[in-house]
């Protein structure tokens, strides 16, 4: 369903380019639990921005079903993140004056969602947390919040950037079972640098200084 | 949603405006209550002609008889009448005006002709040391009924013989009247005025200017309604323009004050903005939002300035205008329209920086939380 072909990505490093990615062959397919594992600063987060369209690559390109990503306009690779892609931010980050349901439903401003909401939030445990704060939730209920916003609505593929990362591992673990068991049938893209959380994945890749090794 | 929510840092905002608003429109109505206190308190003169002779006391007859042959317009009653003057207060400090003589029967004809009142007290018997004034000129005067209006002592207030108030005239217009008679025996110099009516109020401009055109250069003095206007704009040309000059640097300042506040506010919104892009919402979208709540901050605190700025003048009227007698119109339309560039000049400042900050803008960068 995505295909990177070739694609790099260039960092400005005052003045020196720096291959964030290089050339980089990958595809994502239908329903699939894809890992990507690989070591701090390897490039992992860049090629998630790749594939989901925030990050426009260098050279080669990104492909969705066939179209090129890079060459649709503003407007349509926002409605793709909106609609058909869910991302998991490596760092939760929510709206500090919404509360947690609200912070879910910013995902999708044009749908009446609220009753799948409620649910996506109490299958994460949260049902009676809805009304609360950001800063009323501990870091693993903030990244469960984050998941139910990245599932809002079914997406065809969630893109998750270390979930896992800032939780012990217990609640790490936990957070990856949810993420397999409420995706649906979307793809599941998920990065991180602890093998340990990928052992349910269909297909493990791992990335060193910007390039697949296979 | 976010201006609610966030009440804190959106009512600062909001109040700087209404403050601003405020403070222009307190000013501008303030310096438009000088010219409308002209206005009223020698708005007598809008219901006739006053002539005087110049340098020579027998020429009073003589216009008399010119104007009467030669006025465009059919005449009511001509007056011949004597005039002393006394002080009033204004807020740019005192001010003169008329103490007119008259006859008896002209004394009534003058009030009908101002438009009437409800006489409090009496009228001023014939020959004695009384005067009748309207209600305004007692209020402004601090005086009532017994008071002694004028006296040989005061020199701002002269007469040789005191002259109390004996009747108050319930009326909007200012007027003071006392008896010809007194004036004939004590008062100097013996100079005899007309007062001149046109028969129909409403040709009294015309005949005005007439008699402006018709006096010019000769041994006559003519006092007109539109005169006064005239002179009233020209004096109040000058302060004008400096006002707009002074107001235009208040819009200015407070307008740059405003986009650096609201670059801090945006500093904080920018990062939402980056998270709803990252999600998935356009830019446009997002800059119809903030601009959206900008024009609602805006508008709303320009509405609100305006309420109290009304309310403020009003109570500024109340207190310290009203028992003087003192001349504000809190429903000012210029003092409200002086404060339009305000919400529109921050509007573009606000829209300004938005545009700016969402020009060069990556959401990685802020989901990565790195600095925007
Ligand atoms: N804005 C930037 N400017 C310059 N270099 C950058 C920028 N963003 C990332 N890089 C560099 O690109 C490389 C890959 O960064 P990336 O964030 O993709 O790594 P990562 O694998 O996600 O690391 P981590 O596990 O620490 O999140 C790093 O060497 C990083 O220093
Ligand atoms: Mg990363």
């Amino acid at each position: 369903m995505i295909q990177v072909d070739k694609a790099s990505l260039v960092y400005n490093d005052h003045g020196r380019d720096v291959y964030a990615c290089r050339s980089i062959d990958l595809e994502v397919k239908d329903g699939e639990f894809l890992g990507i594992l690989g070591p701090s600063g390897s490039g992992k987060s860049s090629l998630l921005y790749l594939m989901c369209g925030l990050k426009t690559p260098h050279e080669g390109q990104v492909l969705y079903r066939g179209r090129v990503v890079q060459a649709m306009d503003e407007q349509e690779r926002a409605s793709l993140r909106l609609n058909r892609f869910g991302f998991v931010f490596q760092y939760p980050y929510l709206l500090g004056y919404l509360s947690a349901l609200e912070n879910v439903l910013v995902a999708q401003p044009s749908g009446h969602r609220r009753a799948e909401a409620v649910a996506l939030l109490e299958s994460l445990g949260l049902g009676d947390k809805l009304h609360r704060l950001p800063h009323e939730l501990s870091g693993g209920e903030k990244q469960r919040v984050c998941i139910a916003r990245a599932l809002l609505g079914g997406r065809e593929v969630i893109f998750a950037d270390e979930p896992t990362a800032n939780l012990d591992h217990r609640n790490g673990v936990a957070v990856v079972e949810t993420l397999v068991a409420s995706r649906g049938t979307g793809s599941l893209v998920m990065v991180t640098h602890d093998p340990t959380m990928l052992e349910k994945a269909d297909r493990v890749v791992t990335i060193a200084d910007g390039e697949l090794v296979q | 949603m976010f201006l609610v929510r966030n009440a804190g840092k959106t009512l600062p905002l909001i109040g700087v405006i209404v403050l601003a608003v405020m403070l222009i429109a307190g000013i501008v109505a303030i310096m438009d209550s000088i010219p409308l206190s002209i206005r009223t308190t020698y708005g007598y003169s809008k219901a006739y002609l006053g002539v005087t002779p110049r340098g020579n006391n027998a020429m009073t007859p003589v216009l008399r008889t010119q104007i009467e042959q030669e006025a465009p317009v059919p005449l009511g009653p001509v007056m011949t009448c004597r005039a002393s003057d006394c002080e009033v207060k204004s807020i740019v400090g005192p001010w003169r005006f008329v103490v007119l003589a008259l006859s008896q029967e002209d004394m009534r004809t003058y009030l009908s002709r101002l438009g009437g009142g409800r006489v409090e007290g009496r009228w001023p018997s014939s020959g004695a040391p009384e005067a009748i004034v309207s209600e305004p000129v007692a209020r402004n005067l601090g005086k009532r009924i017994g008071d002694t209006m004028l006296s040989p002592t005061d020199v701002n207030n002269f007469s040789p013989k005191p002259v109390k108030i004996v009747g108050i005239v319930h009326m909007q217009p200012w007027m003071a009247l006392m008896p010809i008679e007194y004036h004939r025996k004590y008062h100097f110099p013996p100079i005899d005025l007309l007062i001149v009516m046109a028969k129909d109020i409403r040709d009294q401009d015309r005949l005005d200017r007439w008699a402006f055109e018709r006096f010019k250069g000769q041994q006559a003095r003519v006092f007109a309604y539109f005169e006064l206007e005239k002179e009233t704009d020209e004096m109040f040309r000058i302060l004008y323009s400096i006002l707009n000059v002074v107001i235009g640097m208040l819009v200015v300042v407070i307008t740059l004050m405003m986009a650096m506040l609201m670059n801090i506010y945006q500093s904080q919104r920018i990062q939402e903005f980056g998270l709803l892009q990252a999600l998935g919402y356009t830019r446009s979208i997002l800059l119809k939002r903030v601009l959206a709540e900008t024009a609602l901050v805006v508008v709303g605190g320009w509405i609100i300035g305006l309420g109290v700025a009304f309310l403020a003048l009003l109570i500024v009227r109340a207190v310290l205008m009203e028992p003087r007698a003192f001349m504000l119109d809190p429903g000012d339309f210029k003092a409200y329209s002086y404060t339009i560039p305000v919400p529109i000049a921050i509007f573009v400042a606000a829209t300004f920086t938005v545009v700016q900050r969402f020009r060069r803008f990556d959401p990685v960068g802020v989901v990565e939380r790195r600095l925007v």
